[in-house]
Order: structure tokens, then sequence, then C-alpha cells
């Protein structure tokens, strides 16, 4: 077993840290979380840098590497703003089908904007008000001569308002579940905004398709492999997702090191404090298991053998330990962690929005439950 | 031993929840939207004779005792933490000393109003560089003619930039580490008194907090609580115990409020074409949560009661605080990560009761600082 990244890996890993460390203004970062903006310049850097579509073969745009590549990079983003560094590791969700399944001229069409940075892409697959039930959906894609004619609602569409094309998943009544590729400018489509309390800065909405025309192109694939594309989107975005959970663990314990090195109450530094130490220490336990278990199933996943069932627990214990490690982040704060001006503040609302992306102890405990019994 | 409420008390609770549901529920989302403190209801609730509850009815206030306060905080912070924030420091420290060891004078002027809802009041104890560590701040009294000239600055100070009046803590002696302090009443019309800035915080929206300076603040001696110098952190200790306390209340309130929503959801929703409520597992957590509140409500009233026999002691506050506001903390976010998405939603209020209620493990004294007050009140 070798557990050390190779000299590529550590390179990307190093290049993702120096552009965020530059770029990631802390004060832009609170900007744009208030508001509600998505960072659209750092997006551009970012894409003009390689780190969009690094997994992306080369003739794509990409960088030709793997997904564990992505995570490393998604990780120090992360790392050093969990708003800015989610933001841009989800502004392609949905290309892992067109990459999987699309044709050729679906991955030029689409891939290479993705990579360049001036088109965002994004699925649109469940229909239930928490966003990921997909055991009842109505969305309906009629097929008339050449040109499909969809009609339903989506809810929670991350970047309802700003992404180019959604992966939407319906129902052809002859051809069953398929996924097709949905502009944004087409005519039928309309987004009703949602605000969240954390990744503010990704606009989310629900979607509304009224007799949405989309040609024979746009379909990804086969007919009938709609739920084989959803499943294999959602892989690689809980890939994502973790590594966006570990990256914004790591800053947060970050942050919370530095304060506790540098604050002082009772004559002490609080890092001298017995209890304040042994907060870190159960922190930096923490990160080392997320890491570990997100940088293996991300491994496992570029060598075409990841495993349902040990994913689910990276998700589980990535979501579990994100949160202990931003509440005792927050806690070293004392008051000023309660406080908007301290990026901790925003760590901690982000946190909660990526553990609702890794899925709920109740569900994700069935499923290791699943790899345990059968 | 109290393990019911006497009939006076359920009365008082059936009084309280109809009266802040008609005035305080209906301004709820747009405070907390707007993240401003609606001041209207210092007036309304003084008008219901619900403020500064303990205060006795020879300064025109209701009376209470200590579980019927608990009563209504828990009633108050079930509908919004923040609101609830407000009304607390009101009854609670800008005006619990002044009750104890302010002159007639001082009653008079600012208790009787405040529990009239005539003046809002505030406390202003905790500076930048001085927060668990409270002997450490850095505020200033210095005797100038037939007075004090304040000098420092203080923040995270409930009803900073709405209130009438704060009670300052500073040293009048800072040879004298934690003992040489003094509390004082200024008012906001006080030459050198500033609101330096509102701040914006993770919950708690509608409570207003704020950093406040004093800059050569001349505060007449007739405004320091007390005749002689020195002894002010002595003078909030019974404040702080009884603070504590309710702190048990508050974590109670938001944790029902928690409660109640996801029960109701649970009840509705499907996942997978199943009911929630019929999964073993929600079952558990649900059952988990009743378990807690049972806890956190006997503790508090516990708590309350020794409060009101006069035998709590400083430990009994902080095992009741401490207790409360770690138990509440799995409540909120159990009824927050079922929900998943909808959970995340600015218009669903389980966001705003996992904000809230990740505030108490920290004000009034932090987690850590109440493991160190029980540890302390073991002997150790």
């Amino acid at each position: 077993m070798n557990f050390e990244l190779s000299d590529e890996q550590r390179d990307i890993q190093r290049a993702a840290r120096e552009f965020a460390r530059g770029e990631f203004d802390p004060d832009l970062a609170l900007e744009l979380d208030q508001s509600r903006t998505f960072p659209e310049s750092l997006w551009k850097k970012a894409a003009r840098l390689g780190f969009i579509g690094i997994h992306y073969p080369e003739e794509f745009g990409g960088q030709g590497l793997g997904l564990l590549e992505s995570v490393l990079a998604a990780e120090a983003f992360c790392s050093v703003d969990s708003g800015i560094g989610s933001a841009l590791s989800m502004v392609d969700i949905g290309s892992e089908i067109i990459l999987k399944f699309g044709s050729k001229d679906q991955k030029e069409q689409f891939l290479i904007p993705l990579a360049k940075g001036t088109k965002r892409m994004s699925i649109a697959f469940a229909e239930s008000e928490d966003g990921q039930d997909l055991s009842s959906l109505s969305t309906v894609s009629e097929r008339r001569g050449n040109e499909y004619f969809l009609r339903g609602e989506k809810r929670f569409v991350l970047n309802a308002t700003l992404a180019d094309s959604f992966i939407t998943l319906c129902k052809e009544p002859k051809e069953g579940w398929i996924t097709l590729i949905v502009g944004r400018d087409r005519e039928g489509i309309a987004v009703h905004p949602i605000e969240k309390m954390g990744l503010r800065m990704i606009p989310f909405g629900d979607l509304d398709f009224r007799e949405v025309q989309v040609d024979l192109e746009s379909r990804i694939g086969n007919k009938g492999e709609g739920m084989a594309h959803v499943q294999h989107c959602y892989q690689v975005m809980r890939l994502r997702s973790a590594a966006q959970a570990l990256g914004t663990a790591q800053g947060a314990f970050d942050r919370a090191l530095g304060h506790a090195k540098q604050r002082a109450q009772f004559n002490k530094k609080l890092s001298q404090f017995q209890a304040i130490r042994h907060k870190l220490a159960d922190m930096a336990v923490d990160i080392e298991v997320t890491r570990w278990l997100t940088y293996k199933s991300a491994t496992e996943y570029d060598q075409g053998k990841i495993e349902p069932g040990f994913l689910s627990i990276t998700q589980l214990e990535a979501g579990r330990r994100l949160v202990r490690v931003v509440d005792e982040a927050l806690q070293i704060f004392g008051g000023y962690g309660y406080m908007a001006e301290q990026a901790i503040e925003h760590y901690f609302r982000d946190a909660w929005a990526i553990g609702v992306d890794l899925g709920t102890e109740g569900e994700l405990r069935d499923r290791v439950a699943e790899r345990i019994l059968g | 031993m109290l393990y019911e409420l006497n009939e006076e008390q359920k009365t008082f609770q059936k009084k309280v929840r109809e009266i802040y549901e008609r005035e305080v529920s209906p301004l709820v989302e747009e405070y907390e939207r707007k993240e401003t403190f609606p001041i209207q209801l210092f007036r309304i609730l003084g008008a219901e004779h619900l403020l500064c509850l303990r205060c006795p009815k020879e300064y025109g206030g209701p009376g209470l005792e200590k579980v019927s306060e608990c009563i209504a905080v828990e009633e108050l912070n079930r509908i919004c933490v923040g609101i609830g924030a407000g009304i607390m420091v009101q009854g609670g420290l800008a005006t619990d000393p002044i009750l104890h060891y302010g002159s007639e004078e001082l009653k008079r002027s600012y208790l009787s109003p405040a529990v009239r809802g005539e003046k809002i009041g505030a406390f202003a104890l905790t500076e930048p560089d001085a927060g668990s560590d409270a002997s450490g701040i850095r505020t200033t009294a210095s005797r100038q003619g037939g007075g004090y000239r304040l000098n420092g600055l203080k923040t995270f100070i409930t009803n900073g930039t709405i209130c009438d009046f704060v009670t300052v803590a500073a040293y009048t002696d800072p040879a004298k580490r934690g003992i040489g302090i003094n509390l004082f009443v200024v008012e906001r019309d006080d030459p050198g008194f500033s609101v330096i800035k509102k701040l914006k915080k993770l919950g708690n929206h509608s409570s207003d907090t704020a950093e406040l300076a004093f800059d050569d603040c001349y505060v007449p001696k007739e405004r320091m609580l007390g005749e002689q110098e020195g002894g002010g952190l002595g003078q909030m200790e019974e404040t702080l115990k009884s603070g504590r306390l309710t702190y048990g209340a508050r974590s109670t309130g938001v944790g029902q409020a928690a409660f109640e929503a996801i029960l109701s959801y649970v009840k509705k929703t499907k996942r997978q074409g199943q009911l929630l409520s019929k999964s073993q597992a929600i079952r558990f957590t649900l059952a988990e949560m009743a378990t807690s509140l049972e806890a956190m409500r006997y503790m508090t009233f516990r708590g309350a009661w020794l409060f009101d026999q006069g035998l709590a002691s400083m430990k009994d506050a902080s095992i009741v605080k401490l207790f409360c506001s770690e138990s509440v903390q799995s409540i909120v976010q159990k009824a927050m990560t079922i929900q998943k998405n909808s959970g995340l939603r600015m218009d669903n209020p389980a966001q705003r009761y996992l904000c809230d209620g990740r505030l108490s493990k920290i004000p009034e004294g932090t987690s850590e600082i109440q493991h160190l007050v029980i540890a302390a009140g073991l002997g150790l």
C-alpha cells in the first residue's frame, strides 16, 4: 500500500493552495457570502489556471488527471474559504454524466467551455422537497419527431440561476428514463430562487419546465439509461462533497489553531489550557480520518473499482466529523465565533450545507448495513 | 420537591404563551430577516406586566419567583430566541444589580421604567480582550469631580444600539485585579458614550448586539451601584447565577420549538415512499429528543426551585447551564438534518433553531467555564 501522494499530486495540491491563499481575499469572501454572490472572477481565474475539470481528458480541456487530483484541489480551496472553495468545486456538476456516457460531440460541446470557465453546468434530478428523494418523479419528456418536450418541476437545483445547462432526469413514455442536456435559455423554463443558510455563494432554486423543447442530440447516451447516469453522477458528487467537507474541516481547524495560539485569557494563551489542547487534538484526529477515507475512495474511483458501501462509510464519517470540527472550532473562538466578521461563522453554516449533500446518518447507516449484511 | 407546576404556575404558563403568540410571533419573521429588535415589544410586554419578572412589586414589578420566570423564558424562547435575549437582559443583568445594590433613586430612575418598558436597559462587561476572563477588563472609572470618568470599549452587548441606559463594569482601582471593579449606570445621551457598531451574528438575528465605547464618559457618583469602591464582580454574582439557571429555560424553549417542528415534519413527510415516522431510526432519534427535553426542563425547574429557596449555589446554576446548553445542540442539529435541503431554507425555522441554539454554549460563561466552575464547586 502506498499512502504517499505522487509528485504530480503534490504539485496540484501546492498549486491549488497557492492560488487559493493568494486570491481568496477574506473580506471578499465575507462580502460574497453576505450578499449571496457567486465568485465570478475567481471562477474565471481558476478555470484559466486549469483547476476546473482537472479530471477531464486533455482533448476536452481538462488535465487528464484523476478524481483524486480534483479532490486535492477542492480540499485546498475549501480550507482557504469554505464558500468560495465549494462554489468553484460545484461549477460543473453533471459533467460526470457527459464524461462517462456522452458522445464525442457532447463532450466537445460541453466539457471544453466548462474547463475554460465560460459555462457552468448543473443537474436537475430530484422533485422532492428535500431535494434528494428520487422515489416519486413526474417530469416527462415526450418525444415528438426529433424533439423532446419537457414538462415538470425540479427541486433544489444547484446554481439554478447561473448554470448554462441542466442535466435533467426525465421519463419518456417509450424510451424510459433518460437524461437531457437542457439549456437555460430554452423557452418555458421558470426559476424560483431559494435562499439557503449555508453555501450562500451558490444560488439554489426550483425549476419549472413547461413544454420545454430540446433536440434529439440533447439526450445523453441510450434510452432507459437515465437512472444509471444519475447514480454515477451522485457517486462523483459524494466524493466532491467529501473533499469539500475535508477542506472545510481543515480550514476551520487552521483558524481555531491560529486563534488558540494567539488569544490569551487568564494570562495564558488558550493553547496552554488542556481542555483546548484536547479539543484541537480531537479535531486533528477527525480530519486525519476524513482525509484517508476520502483519498482512498477517490483512488478507488480512479482505479475503476469504487465500492458504494465504502463510499458510504466515507460520507458518514466526513459528515459527522465535519460538524464536530467546525463546532469545536467555533467554540474556541468564543463570542467571536458567533460573529459574522469571523470566517468561522460562515464555515459553520457552510458545513451544514455540505453535510446535507453527504447524506443523512440514517440513510448512510442503512447503506453500510447493507454492505455488512447483504 | 417540585414535580409539577402548581395551578397558579400552570395558569401563568397558559397566559404567557397566549400573549407571546399574539404579540411576539407575528414579528419574528420580519425582525429576524431585518436583524433588528422590535423595540415596541418593550412597551407592549411592559403593559402586560411581563418584563423584569422577578422585580418586587414595591418597584412596580410582577414579583414572580424564579420558577415562573423560567416558565416565561421557555415560552418566549420557543417563539424566538433573539427576541428573548433582549427581553432577558432587561430583567436580568441590566436591572438586577440595580435592584440589589442601587440606591432608591437609581431604582426609581431605571428599574421601574424598565419594568414598564419605558426605558430599555443593557449590561456591559465583556471587552474585546476580556471574555471568559472577566477580571481582565480594562475599562477604567477614574474619579473626577463628583463622579467618575469612564474609558474603555465593550463588545457583544445585547440591546447595545437600542438601550436608554447601560449598566457598565469598570475598574475604579485597576491595581486590585478582579476586586477593584464597580458597576455604573450610563445613559445613552451621556457625552463620551457611543455605539461603535452593530454586530452581525450567526443567529439570534433579532437580538441587537453592539460594540460600545466610553471616551471620557462622565458618570455622576450617584450612578455608581453601592457606596464603596470595589466589589463589582461580586454584585453580579447573584445575577450571573440567576442568568445561568435561566439559560436552562432558554435552551429548553428552542429545543421544544425544534422538537415540535420535526415531530410534525416526520408525521407528514414521506421518503422513498414511506412516512419518516415509521422509520425505526427516526423513532429512536425523536425518543432521544423527548428524553433530553424532559431532563432539561426538570433540571431547569429544580435549579429554579433551589434558587427560590435560597439554596442554589453557583455550581448548581452551572450544572443547569452546562447540561441544557449542551443537550439542546443535538436536538436542533438532528431536527435540521432530518429535513435535509429543506432544513437549510431560510424560510424554514429549522436553520434558525440551529443557529439560535448554537449560541447557548457561549454567553454568561462558555461551557468550558461552566466545567471549571463545577469542578471548583466540587472542592477540587
